[in-house]
């Protein structure tokens, strides 16, 4: 056990953060073309597409350096690149579960945003039962025809591909029909509509398949394998940026600090009560538990270990934390945590959220309340725990057999 | 960068658990609770020769020059066996106090003393008020001859009617000090309590003017704050691991009741209400596993923020063991709250260690100062 970082590690964000002090943009990036541009800047200097092989444009990298670069850019509050769920999620589908023809055609145009993704999983009764999802995909000969709905779609509106999920067999048990797809959101049978959230912004969207194509060289994996690569692909969206998350909230937290320092309540400095600090003494604990975690995680990536259902874990614990965490926010802050918009500086929150938009305390707050049902919800977490960790029986369900 | 542990670590673990899985059984555990020293001496003679009783001390001492990683690994295997016995305090309470400030002389005689477990010591850290900041210490060291007279009262001084030695703080003319104090020498006497953990066990010890000698000062006058401290932390982190052990033995038995046990004619662990306790109790507990052995690792290392990190880890483990050992109880039903069922043994122990060492609050009070002046 040794917890320091290797004299290459060390060198390495330094590397880092010398560029991202030299290439920070002045201002921050507010429209997408803007993000776009820094978004290149980062490709161009080796920083996205860490973990992917460097043939298609990737870097290479191990995970302890992608992990450094990710927490340097939260350290600079540097702003997120833009095609989240491409260099997140469909690329490094592709990279493990895509062909020759699919990684020369798709990997680096997601690197150089040239082409943005969003990912067709959620359907509106398909949630935390996402194998029970009925967007159908029928061979065609030459294509397949695509008809359903699919919501919760990040990204949907500037889409030009989608990382769809289908159905290809209703006679099977539910999750042995599904396949994967790319299909193209710039056909006319694709119907985006924008879903306003209750933060008041609009990061989701609807999105209605009506005879929509897909060309047979974009079906990803063999038929009826959708649900293993699914699954795969959830693990990444789980596994992802350990420690920039991290240091993420911990720049929030010690803006959270100060604004205790300057309130006041009762004659004195909020942060003189007993109670605030025991709240945020806690807070603190917990957040360094998270990043200790991240440590473990990044141990098993370096040794090249999956960290399988161990990712619902880590996902369960941060997820929850960040929720606990902006309600000490909220209670500390008190009305002025609630400002969208005119909080004075030293009260306010700036936290990039990768969709255009400055973020608040008080959209960190209702943002926190996603974390626990997107890429499967608190509860779904607990049941992956309890059958695959744990070995506790599986519960009987209704529906062990076809899907209609 | 790697959070993992290296084989001789994991043979450690593994040789430690196989001798307590066959020598600390849950029946040994109850008769130690009747038990008037509350431990076995053939037990404590084996723990000695395999070198866990000198594991941090340096060879020269008959120690095996090991660091706090693997201690607390000993103490987490200990945790989950409900191990009865002055390990703790002897090794740690006693044992650090004179590897970091005790004299050539000290060491001499007091560290291959505790290795080959032919002495036992502890150390008196509370005081009525429970204070456990070395600064509000009230016990008094006047002057007296060569030596001191020592004068207070401790409270829930662990293991103190076995040992030969204990470190006893008190404030003189030159500020806290350390003293080594014999409690069944004059001026001093020890009255047990029982707690309701059996397996612990604590005594008060009244100091009317015990009066030591020069040599008992460990650490030099005024000079006590500081190894007080180092010590506290130390022990901290490994009371922790005790807590993560128990933790995790409860949870384990939680999950084996639920394969096994059927109501409304299914297992219990098909239902979500207890499998989602069992996830949340495992969640409880792999983070309680980070906080720990990230603290042991930052204080053997001397990582910058070690101090702050043993505070994380007691803060946070006290409360997580506690609520998987009850959850534990609770997955049970009636049969987890009786006698003869052993998870009490687990739940009474995170709780005795709950509050040694400072408190969850008493730690989130330091962490709170330590962000205040960083951020």
């Amino acid at each position: 056990m040794d917890l320091n970082y290797s004299p290459e590690d060390v060198a390495y964000r330094k590397q880092v953060r010398t560029w991202l002090e030299r290439n920070l943009p002045f201002s921050p990036p507010r429209t997408l073309e803007e993000r776009k541009v820094w978004h290149r800047k980062l490709y161009e200097g080796g920083f996205l597409g860490m973990g992917w092989p460097k043939e298609y444009g990737g870097q290479g990298a191990r995970p302890m350096e992608q992990a450094i670069v990710a927490d340097e850019m939260a350290h600079a509050a540097a702003p997120a690149p833009t095609n989240g769920l491409g260099l997140g999620i469909v690329g490094p589908t592709i990279v493990v579960h895509g062909n020759e023809w699919q990684k020369k055609r798709y990997l680096r145009k997601i690197l150089t945003a040239e082409e943005m993704w969003c990912q067709l999983y959620s359907e509106p009764n398909s949630g935390s039962d996402l194998a029970s999802l009925k967007t159908s995909a029928e061979d065609k000969g030459d294509h397949f025809m695509v008809n359903g709905q699919k919501i919760w779609t990040s990204g949907g509106k500037v889409a030009d591909w989608g990382l769809l999920l289908a159905r290809t067999d209703p006679k099977v048990p539910k999750h042995k029909g599904i396949t994967c797809f790319l299909m193209s959101m710039r056909q006319p049978g694709v119907e985006v509509r924008p879903l306003k959230q209750i933060t008041g912004s609009a990061e989701f969207c609807e999105v209605f398949m009506t005879n929509a194509r897909v060309e047979k060289e974009n079906q990803i994996g063999k038929l009826g394998e959708g649900w293993a690569i699914a699954n795969t692909t959830l693990g990444y969206e789980r596994g992802g940026r350990s420690l920039a998350r991290i240091s993420g909230y911990a720049a929030q937290y010690h803006r959270l600090v100060g604004a205790a320092k300057k309130l006041m309540r009762n004659g004195r400095p909020l942060m003189e009560s007993p109670t605030v600090r025991q709240r945020l003494g806690k807070i603190w604990a917990d957040l360094e538990v998270e990043r200790y975690n991240a440590l473990r995680v990044l141990t098993q990536l370096e040794k090249g270990e999956h960290p399988g259902a161990g990712g619902s874990l880590t996902k369960l614990s941060y997820s929850e934390f960040e929720k606990r965490f902006m309600e000490v926010a909220q209670e500390i802050l008190g009305p002025y945590g609630q400002l969208t918009d005119g909080a004075p500086a030293e009260l306010a929150l700036e936290i990039d959220t990768a969709v255009g938009e400055m973020g608040t305390w008080a959209y960190g707050f209702l943002w926190s309340r996603a974390g626990t049902i997107y890429a499967g919800s608190s509860e779904i977490q607990k049941n992956v725990i309890g059958e695959r960790i744990l070995g506790l029986p599986k519960e009987s369900r209704a529906d062990r057999g076809g899907a209609r | 960068m790697n959070f993992s542990f290296s084989d001789d670590q994991v043979l450690l673990k593994n040789s430690v658990r196989a001798l307590l899985d066959e020598h600390c059984k849950p029946e040994h555990v109850r008769a130690m609770m009747d038990d008037k020293t509350g431990y076995g001496e053939p037990l404590w003679g084996e723990m000695a020769k395999l070198g866990w009783l000198g594991l941090p001390f340096p060879e020269q001492y008959g120690g095996a020059g090991l660091g706090l990683v693997e201690l607390a690994l000993i103490h987490e295997e200990m945790g989950r066996a409900a191990y009865p016995g002055p390990f703790l305090a002897s090794v740690v309470l006693g044992g650090f106090p004179i590897l970091l400030g005790g004299s050539a002389a000290q060491k001499e005689k007091w560290l291959p003393a505790i290795a080959s477990g032919r002495a036992r010591l502890s150390a008196a850290l509370q005081e009525d008020r429970l204070d456990c900041d070395p600064a509000g210490i009230t016990t008094t060291a006047a002057r007296a001859g060569d030596g001191w007279a020592l004068t207070g009262v401790k409270r829930f001084v662990p293991w103190a009617h076995v040992a030969d030695a204990l470190l006893v703080p008190a404030r003189g003319p030159e500020g806290l000090s350390l003293f080594l104090v014999d409690p069944k020498g004059a001026g001093a006497a020890l009255k047990p309590v029982t707690g309701m953990d059996l397996t612990t066990r604590w005594s008060e010890l009244r100091l009317d003017g015990a009066r030591v000698g020069a040599d008992a000062l460990v650490g030099g006058a005024g000079g006590g704050g500081a190894i007080l401290e180092s010590t506290l932390r130390r022990a901290a982190v490994c009371a922790s691991a005790e807590m993560l052990g128990a933790a995790r033995r409860s949870l384990d038995m939680a999950v084996g009741y639920a394969k096994v046990r059927e109501q409304f004619g299914q297992l219990i662990g098909t239902f979500q209400a207890i499998r989602h306790k069992c996830a949340e109790m495992l969640m409880e507990v792999e983070n309680s596993h980070s906080a720990v052995y990230y603290a042991a690792w930052a204080l053997e290392a001397g990582a910058e923020d070690a101090a702050i990190a043993a505070s994380i880890c007691k803060s946070y483990v006290s409360e997580s063991a506690r609520k998987v050992c009850g959850e534990a109880i609770q997955v049970h039903g009636g049969i987890g709250f009786t006698w003869e069922y052993d998870l009490h043994l687990y739940f009474k122990r995170a709780k005795s260690l709950e509050v040694q060492f400072g408190d969850a609050e008493y730690h989130r009070e330091l962490i709170a100062r330590h962000v205040s002046s960083a951020s």
